[in-house]
């Protein structure tokens, strides 16, 4: 087995850390050495891994804007919450993490109906503003009762697989990349055939059109909103119990999360399931392929300036305009 | 002479032309009528000379000079102004306020204070007399009131030029009769040009000097209220082309 | 209303009186506790002027705090020049940032105006923090320490961020009834109606944030000397932007009191929790973030126009709910 660590030997566990650790040294421009066409490849790789997480992010984040107009700023928080259940049934139960996906899927799909029916249906008419605000103060309730059960120190997880690969030709594919590559793919199916064939997927495509012609044919506005929250906060659980396998976290990563969001959301235009495909894979290659050119320095500056840039000339995303 | 003119007016989307080639003037002290069925290009037009659209040929001139291009706001304080056929207030001010952004921001509103400007909104609150509703919110008042308060911040603006977009649109009788008086003491006391786009056939016929057609973006009938009403290509384009072809038939 | 005009100016001199004479009463801790609250009341009523009065929703504003921050601190430290002509050029500079930022960022609408000012905080904040060279990056920048005793040097702040948010009443009292802010409101309630009406939108935003992101960037400046000390996560820390706009709201966005209002109120809760209840203090200031958006989104001020009854209370919830 070759372990993952051999392609970038200053990294532990691959580029994916790069982001979250700037003290990390930068990768050396000698790694050429290794072939460059195969580099290059292998880069397009991890980046196409960071980039399913990155997608998955993206498209329960914004199922819940696109629909209904709300910037849920907890999500990054729910994604974190994710990883804590998955953490919990690991050290509780022994739970394979990737067992845990359907239980931090059911608890964040809980929170999130809870969330929209009782408090943020309330002042969905209002103003965008105030949602956002609404969720803010969510995400620092969500973020201290995690403070207060799990203390603020790193956690992670380490099943018996983590870090172990296997190889094509001098490409390194890690076990768990692959699964979580497999697993947004096929949640993200999940969630588009579930919006175009189910009843209940139609009726929040047409809530997310026009809430007044949906709610004339019947629509029951208020719950759509909560059963969309609802799969939005599933997703991010989903996502959690994801990343809770390649990185520890602590109550506080969900900021660094919706930043990804946001500007993901921004590259590829809202409310729209490819252009969320799109912005995340997109991201992920480019991260990637930056982090090996220039290093670790100014990477988060640099994905910072691509989103505004995106805004200013592309306002409506490289997509193109909103397609629900 | 044309205080406000248009030669060759397009606005095109690839193949779609919204308005195609139209030639229009309104003459210094007169009211001209805008009309033609829904669609026809009325309100373009409208949005054309006031530069919220570009054009996509010709050229627009006011008292002689080009406004082609130049942005809403400096078409605005040139003395062109206009009214909404969907209101378009400020929401969250007060009656009162509303008007006097009109008098901050018009032809002469540079050289105000804002107590002058609120003289002038007040004058102008009066003249439409919704005196009595100076100080209610914007949401506290029916249509009727709110487009008397459109047309009395756009007075507030000083223009030499008004436009009119369906302003009496949802009145009824008695609040049109009101209407078109209001329109007529706008042009004979204040000498201000009118440009009317309007449905109401009785207003069109009391009230314009000249009427203007459009159909499908292009002009069909330029002339005297009468006249255009007889013109048989008018009749088509409102009623279809059997009921003109009947119609002439029954002439004959 | 002539009545109730005066009871709130002669309260508002009997508060303004006390503020002034307080500091001579009150140990160390409490006066830099109340200079941190006039420090977030500034901070909020400059936000007021771009997102309360012109209803841009400028989330990353606490940009400009940082500006001024660094730039106090390093002409400070590499050119040697006092803190205050430090803080006046921070608060140019950042004025400068909104201009040429605003020129294209104000032309976008609602929340992408809003995600492009968390960007370019996030983006200015890693730029301080990866440009080490320049900025001393993570490891912050430590400013020459004031000439004077400690007690001395802390009544003088006190007064300074006193000073400096009687001004920025004063500036928000201004617009308020100026041109300028029949402009911005306006274009805050309708913008293509304001424009149809004469307004050159886009100038005013830009003027309405280049003011604010100066008294913003001043603040930065002070604090930098207050402190002694800067790092990118605290000048930038987006916790503060939000904690402002939520003071915003409570007071009453674009009303000229209601900010500070708001400000004083929620850093005088938070002070109180975070004293008593320091592992729940986020969770409670959370719960008042979701019940003053549910409650009172239109903030204080209105309870004061309108009648205020929990009726009237239950009734907008009903109104506004999905």
């Amino acid at each position: 087995m070759v372990f993952a660590s051999l392609v970038f030997p200053e990294n532990e566990g691959g580029c994916f850390r790069i982001f979250r650790e700037p003290d990390l040294p930068a990768n050396p421009p000698g790694e050429a050495q290794q072939g460059e066409r195969a580099l290059s490849l292998q880069i397009l790789l991890n980046g196409i891994f960071l980039g399913a997480i990155y997608v998955n992010i993206a498209v329960g984040f914004s199922l819940a804007w696109g629909v209904m107009d709300v910037i849920n700023v907890a999500h990054g928080t729910m994604i974190v919450v994710g990883a804590f259940v998955t953490f919990a049934c690991f050290k509780a139960f022994g739970l394979d993490p990737f067992l845990s996906l359907p239980i931090s899927m059911a608890i964040l799909f809980i929170i999130g109906y809870g969330a929209q029916k009782y408090l943020l249906n309330l002042v969905v008419k209002v103003g965008i503003f105030l949602s956002l605000i609404l969720t803010f103060g969510l995400d620092l309730v969500i973020i201290n009762a995690l403070l207060m059960i799990f203390t603020g120190d790193y956690r992670s997880l380490t099943p018996s697989y983590s870090g172990s690969s296997f190889q094509i030709g001098s490409l390194v594919i890690p076990y768990v990349r692959l699964a979580i590559l497999v697993i947004c793919i096929l949640l993200t199916a999940l969630l588009q055939l579930f919006l175009s064939k189910t009843r209940t997927g139609n009726a929040i495509r047409a809530t997310s059109q026009n809430r007044q012609a949906a709610q004339i044919v019947g629509v029951d506005v208020a719950k759509v909103y909560s059963i969309t929250l609802g799969i939005s906060a599933a997703l991010a659980g989903a996502c959690g119990s994801l990343i809770s396998t390649i990185q520890s976290f602590t109550p506080f990563e969900g900021g660094f999360f919706i930043m990804k969001a946001f500007i993901i959301c921004v590259l590829g235009g809202l409310g729209n399931v490819w252009g969320a495909i799109f912005g995340g894979l997109l991201l992920g290659v480019v991260e990637t392929t930056g982090a090996s050119i220039f290093g670790t320095g100014f990477q988060e500056a640099i994905s910072a300036i691509i989103m505004i840039l995106v805004l200013i000339f592309l306002p409506k995303g490289i997509v193109g305009s909103k397609y629900k | 002479m044309a205080l406000l003119e248009g030669k060759d007016v397009t606005r095109a989307f690839g193949a779609l032309k919204a308005v195609d080639a139209v030639d229009f003037q309104v003459r210094e002290g007169e009211i001209l009528g805008l009309i033609g069925p829904n669609g026809a290009g009325k309100t373009t037009l409208v949005n054309l000379v006031t530069g919220t659209y570009p054009l996509t040929e010709g050229e627009i001139s006011f008292k002689g000079t080009p406004i082609t291009g130049l942005k809403p706001a400096k078409v605005s304080r040139l003395g062109i102004a206009r009214t909404f056929q969907i209101v378009q207030p400020f929401p969250g001010m007060s009656l009162r306020e509303n008007v006097v952004v009109g008098a901050l921001f018009g032809k002469n509103g540079a050289g105000r204070s804002t107590k002058e400007a609120f003289r002038e909104a007040d004058r102008w609150i009066d003249f439409v007399h919704l005196q009595d509703y100076r100080n209610a919110g914007v949401d506290q008042i029916n249509i009727s009131f709110r487009k008397r308060m459109d047309l009395a911040k756009a007075l507030a603006m000083n223009p030499e030029v008004l436009m009119l977009d369906e302003v009496m649109a949802g009145l009824n009788t008695k609040d049109i009769e009101e209407m078109i008086a209001l329109v007529r003491r706008i042009n004979e006391e204040l000498k201000i040009s009118l440009l009317v786009i309007e449905h109401v056939m009785k207003a069109v016929m009391t009230l314009c000097h000249r009427v203007t057609v459009l159909h499908h973006g292009g002009k069909i009938a330029d002339g005297s209220p009468q006249e255009v009403v007889k013109d048989p290509r008018v009749i088509e384009a409102y009623l279809g082309e059997r009921y003109a072809k009947a119609r002439k038939g029954s002439e004959t | 209303m002539g009545g109730q005009k005066k009871i709130l100016l002669i309260f508002g001199s009997i508060a303004v009186l006390g503020l002034i004479v307080l500091p001579f009463f009150l140990e160390g801790y409490w006066i830099r506790v109340i200079t941190s609250i006039f420090m977030y009341a500034i901070i909020t009523a400059a936000l007021n002027i771009i997102a309360g009065f012109a209803g841009y929703a400028a989330f990353g504003n606490i940009v400009f705090f940082g500006i001024g921050a660094y730039t106090t601190a390093m002409l400070m430290l590499r050119v040697g020049l006092y803190w205050w002509v430090g803080a006046i050029v921070g608060g140019v500079l950042a004025s400068i940032y909104a201009i040429l930022l605003g020129i294209p960022i104000l032309r976008l609408r609602g929340h992408y105006f809003a995600i492009a000012t968390l960007g370019i905080n996030r983006a200015t904040e890693q730029i301080a923090l990866d440009w080490g060279s320049f900025t001393g990056g993570g490891k912050g920048i430590t400013l020459p320490l004031p000439q004077m005793e400690i007690n001395t040097f802390y009544v003088m702040i006190y007064f300074i961020m006193f000073g400096l948010l009687a001004f920025t009443v004063l500036v928000n009292y201004g617009i308020a009834r100026s041109r300028l802010g029949y402009a911005l409101r306006a274009i805050r309630e309708n913008e293509g109606a304001a424009e149809a009406s004469g307004i050159f939108a886009p100038r005013c935003k830009i003027v309405a944030w280049a003011i604010s992101a100066f008294i913003t960037g001043i603040t930065g400046g002070v604090f930098a000397y207050w402190f002694s000390f800067i790092e990118p996560a605290t000048v930038f820390d987006i916790m503060i932007a939000v904690k402002a706009f939520v003071m915003m709201m409570l007071g009453g966005a674009g009303t000229v009191l209601g900010p500070v209002l708001g400000a004083f109120l929620i850093e005088l809760i938070s002070e109180t929790v975070w004293g008593k209840f320091l592992t729940v203090h986020m969770l409670i200031l959370g719960i008042i973030m979701v019940a003053i958006v549910i409650l009172m989104p239109r903030g204080i001020m209105e309870f004061f126009r309108k009648k205020f009854s929990l009726a009237a209370i239950w009734n907008n919830i009903k109104n506004q709910a999905v």
